[in-house]
């Protein structure tokens, strides 16, 4: 999913100010997430590249594996987490970030960076987060293993957070499913499950593990998650959106990779043979484009991530009243404004 | 395990009226179908050198085996079964069936998990079950035992833990590295970009599941233990110098090839055996001056069985074809370059690619040498301190078969 590069927490920074008017909510201070948790974010990938070399004194696979760690993402995951576990303490009367729960922040972004990685070595692209992507400049057998490797390392620091029950959370790796459904109706929920086991799942369940390495009791937990689990659900399928209208602006020749939104969205069974197909005639990805364009898909798309984004506020309203917990209802306007 | 006999298998657990065990059923016999398809075996040139060995050579090996797989209650083969009960691994299978005819290394891969199931070694999970029953347990609770067979549960599902992160690791090794010009014909650009796909995502799905498997065992220093195996089998495929294919090739200098042999298969064998069998005696809640044991017997163990694989290209009357591919990574050439530098000229021809060596050359120059000898001794050596462990241990039916399946090593 390369997503409309952002450079570091400015174009974040810029958006939030400048997106999320007063006016959206009454009584209500837009708080810039990255400002409130500059003190706690600033030095984590500094920390991950620390884990990354520690446990090697291979140099190519340092500078593999902590390739994408270099500040440049906009680490939407430790940014969500960071802001849940501090949420979720001062719910419950603390002040003050655990160890243990900045050290989950740090996991989602490695065990997110390793899937990044992997994706580049099928999806071919050229280009992530501004630079040559990992794949261009490394072989593809290297670049799986420093994924596997950061897997490795990324287990490793949640089994020292010593608590059964948050490793178990974090180990449901959820395996992206292959192939694709044959009618309409089980293409879109198909869709939707990928959706959720490619980004969704491993925001919900690195939020719930931050409520309950605090001791939450279940029901907070099950907020912390449900949270995470409808803002990563509603970033996917604006990301989704965004690279579909990004490659129909261009116009150039869409890919095949630019359809999947429109294909699980688009209820033509026109698209039956072409999807099975795997788009391998001449003129495919063209037909199919236009026909998506045709279709209230679009439209769908973007009234269901208004939807889980309004659910993650209204979780998020649920949780005592902190800058934080504001932030929290800032993210989730975030994502939705990314396609405004 | 034979393909034909996973099939038997699973048409038996179909009659039983498993749902999940028919749907294995239409697995196995896609895989069995492919993997009998004639081209597979005319293509298999390129590939894993070591695995190649015959059935019919070696049966002291295979009683050896079975034997002991006897004493653990089920054959290996069950553990690698649960795998197949998965929907995605159908799915796998189904994509798999579209790769034939191409020559992705995936199906190389596949096809040895299948037929060399046994000769190949791919039955770590084996080892690890009779070095839990050799041992035996403490203090452990009636309901976590697998009575019938000496083990526990938990020490059930680390062997397959250990299965699923080494056969993940191959399927991640088999992946081709595509850079521009290296297929020009788009047709087979296409197939491999797509068997890459495949192999990738089945390894994630493989080192996913054994993630969760082992945080159900609820055991914080096992899971640290087996995820720094994972790390290690990463970290092997970065050292040294590399051709394209990523294959290993000895360092320009050649000295120190012991240690540059053992440092290579630690990384790639050694640990992972090793670490399970020092996790399994922790499940079992045994100290940690025994749990080092353990590991000590994995590690040995892998590494004597490196050096029999390595060896293999070089004995009596195996079925080495003249001038076909061989590890240049393997003790006998590098113990080879050690003696005598020279050889190097040769092999540096292989930077590009392995396959540009002169097979024939280098294995008449090793024959001659001390390689062969050297690592007959390093094979004997590792046995040796392998078997050492195994007297600390009361004599009992899975201890014998250890020494059994370490003696038939031995002469293989």
């Amino acid at each position: 999913m390369p997503v409309v590069c952002m450079r570091g927490g400015g174009v974040c920074r810029a958006l939030s100010s400048q997106q999320v008017g007063p006016g959206s909510m009454p009584d209500f201070q837009p708080v810039d997430p990255y400002r409130l948790l500059e003190d706690d974010l600033k030095d984590i990938y500094t920390d991950i590249r620390q884990a990354i070399t520690s446990n090697t004194n291979l140099d190519e696979l340092r500078r593999i594996a902590s390739y994408y760690f270099d500040g440049q993402g906009k680490a939407l995951r430790p940014m969500v987490a960071v802001l849940m576990a501090r949420a979720v303490n001062l719910h419950l009367n603390r002040n003050d970030l655990l160890a243990e729960q900045r050290q989950v922040a740090m996991i989602a972004e490695m065990i997110h960076s390793a899937s990044l990685i992997h994706d580049d070595v099928i999806d071919q692209s050229d280009f992530r987060r501004g630079k040559p992507s990992v794949n261009v400049v490394w072989n593809h057998k290297k670049v799986t293993m420093a994924g596997d490797y950061i897997l490795a390392v990324a287990a490793m620091m949640i089994a020292r957070l010593r608590n059964d029950d948050v490793t178990l959370v974090l180990s449901q790796g959820e395996f992206m499913q292959l192939g694709s459904k044959e009618t309409e109706n089980e293409r879109f929920a198909h869709y939707l499950t990928k959706t959720y086991r490619k980004t969704a799942s491993l925001i919900a369940n690195s939020l719930k593990a931050q409520a309950m390495l605090v001791g939450a009791d279940d029901a907070l937990c099950e907020v912390a998650f449900q949270y995470g689990r409808n803002v990563g659900l509603a970033f996917q399928l604006v990301d989704d959106l965004l690279d579909f209208v990004s490659s129909s602006d261009a116009m150039g020749k869409p890919t095949a990779a630019d359809l999947k939104l429109g294909l699980a969205t688009a209820p033509y069974p026109e698209l039956n043979p072409m999807i099975m197909r795997r788009f391998q005639e001449k003129g495919d990805v063209e037909k199919a484009f236009e026909l998506v364009h045709k279709s209230q898909g679009l439209e769908q798309t973007r009234f269901l991530a208004k939807k889980h984004c309004l659910e993650a506020t209204r979780l998020a309203s649920s949780i005592s009243d902190s800058p934080y917990q504001k932030a929290l209802i800032v993210v989730a306007d975030l994502v939705i404004n990314r396609m405004k | 395990m034979s393909a034909c006999s996973t099939l038997k298998l699973c048409s038996y657990l179909a009659k039983q009226g498993n749902y999940g065990a028919r749907k294995s059923l239409v697995v196995c016999s896609n895989v069995c179908a492919l993997l009998d398809s004639k081209r597979i075996h005319t293509s298999s040139r390129n590939f894993n050198i070591s695995g190649k060995l015959a059935q019919n050579q070696r049966p002291d090996w295979n009683r050896a085996v079975s034997e002991a797989e006897k004493v653990v209650g089920y054959p290996t083969s069950f553990l690698s079964l649960r795998w197949l009960l998965s929907d995605e691994i159908a799915n796998v299978a189904l994509h798999l069936r579209k790769l034939v005819g191409s020559n992705h290394p995936l199906l190389k891969t596949a096809k040895s998990l299948l037929y060399n199931g046994r000769n190949n070694m791919q039955a770590w999970g084996l080892i690890v079950l009779l070095i839990s029953k050799a041992a035996g347990h403490l203090n452990v609770d009636e309901m976590e035992e697998d009575k019938a067979a000496g083990v526990l549960h938990s020490q059930r599902a680390l062997a397959e833990v250990t299965e699923m992160i080494r056969t993940s690791h191959l399927v991640h090794k088999g992946l081709v590295n595509i850079y521009p010009g290296l297929y020009p014909e788009p047709a087979v650009l296409n197939d491999m970009t797509f068997g890459n796909k495949i192999a990738l995502l089945s390894g994630d799905y493989l080192l996913g599941n054994s993630c969760a498997e082992l945080a159900a065992l609820r055991n914080q220093d096992l899971v640290e233990l087996m995820s720094s195996a994972v790390r290690d089998l990463a970290e092997g495929e970065f050292l040294g110098r590399r051709d394209k294919q990523n294959n290993p090739l000895p360092d320009a200098s050649g000295a120190c090839a012991l240690d540059d042999w053992t440092t290579r298969n630690v990384l790639s064998a050694g640990s992972l055996l090793g670490k399970s069998c020092q996790g399994t005696l922790k499940l079992a809640g045994h100290g940690t001056h025994l749990q080092d044991q353990g590991y000590k017997f994995g590690k040995h163990l892998a590494l004597a069985w490196q050096a029999c694989l390595d060896l293999e290209p070089f004995t009596n009357g195996s079925q080495y074809v003249p001038g076909s591919m061989f590890s240049l990574t393997s003790a006998p050439v590098m113990f080879h370059l050690e003696h005598d530098p020279s050889l190097l000229d040769e092999i540096d021809n292989g930077l590009e690619s392995v396959q540009n060596v002169d097979y024939a050359k280098v294995h008449s120059a090793v024959s001659k040498g001390p390689g062969i000898s050297l690592t007959k001794q390093l094979q004997k050596e590792h046995s040796q301190k392998a078997m050492e462990v195994l007297e600390v241990f009361r004599d009992s039916d899975a201890r014998t078969a250890l020494s059994n399946i370490i003696v038939a090593m031995g002469e293989l």
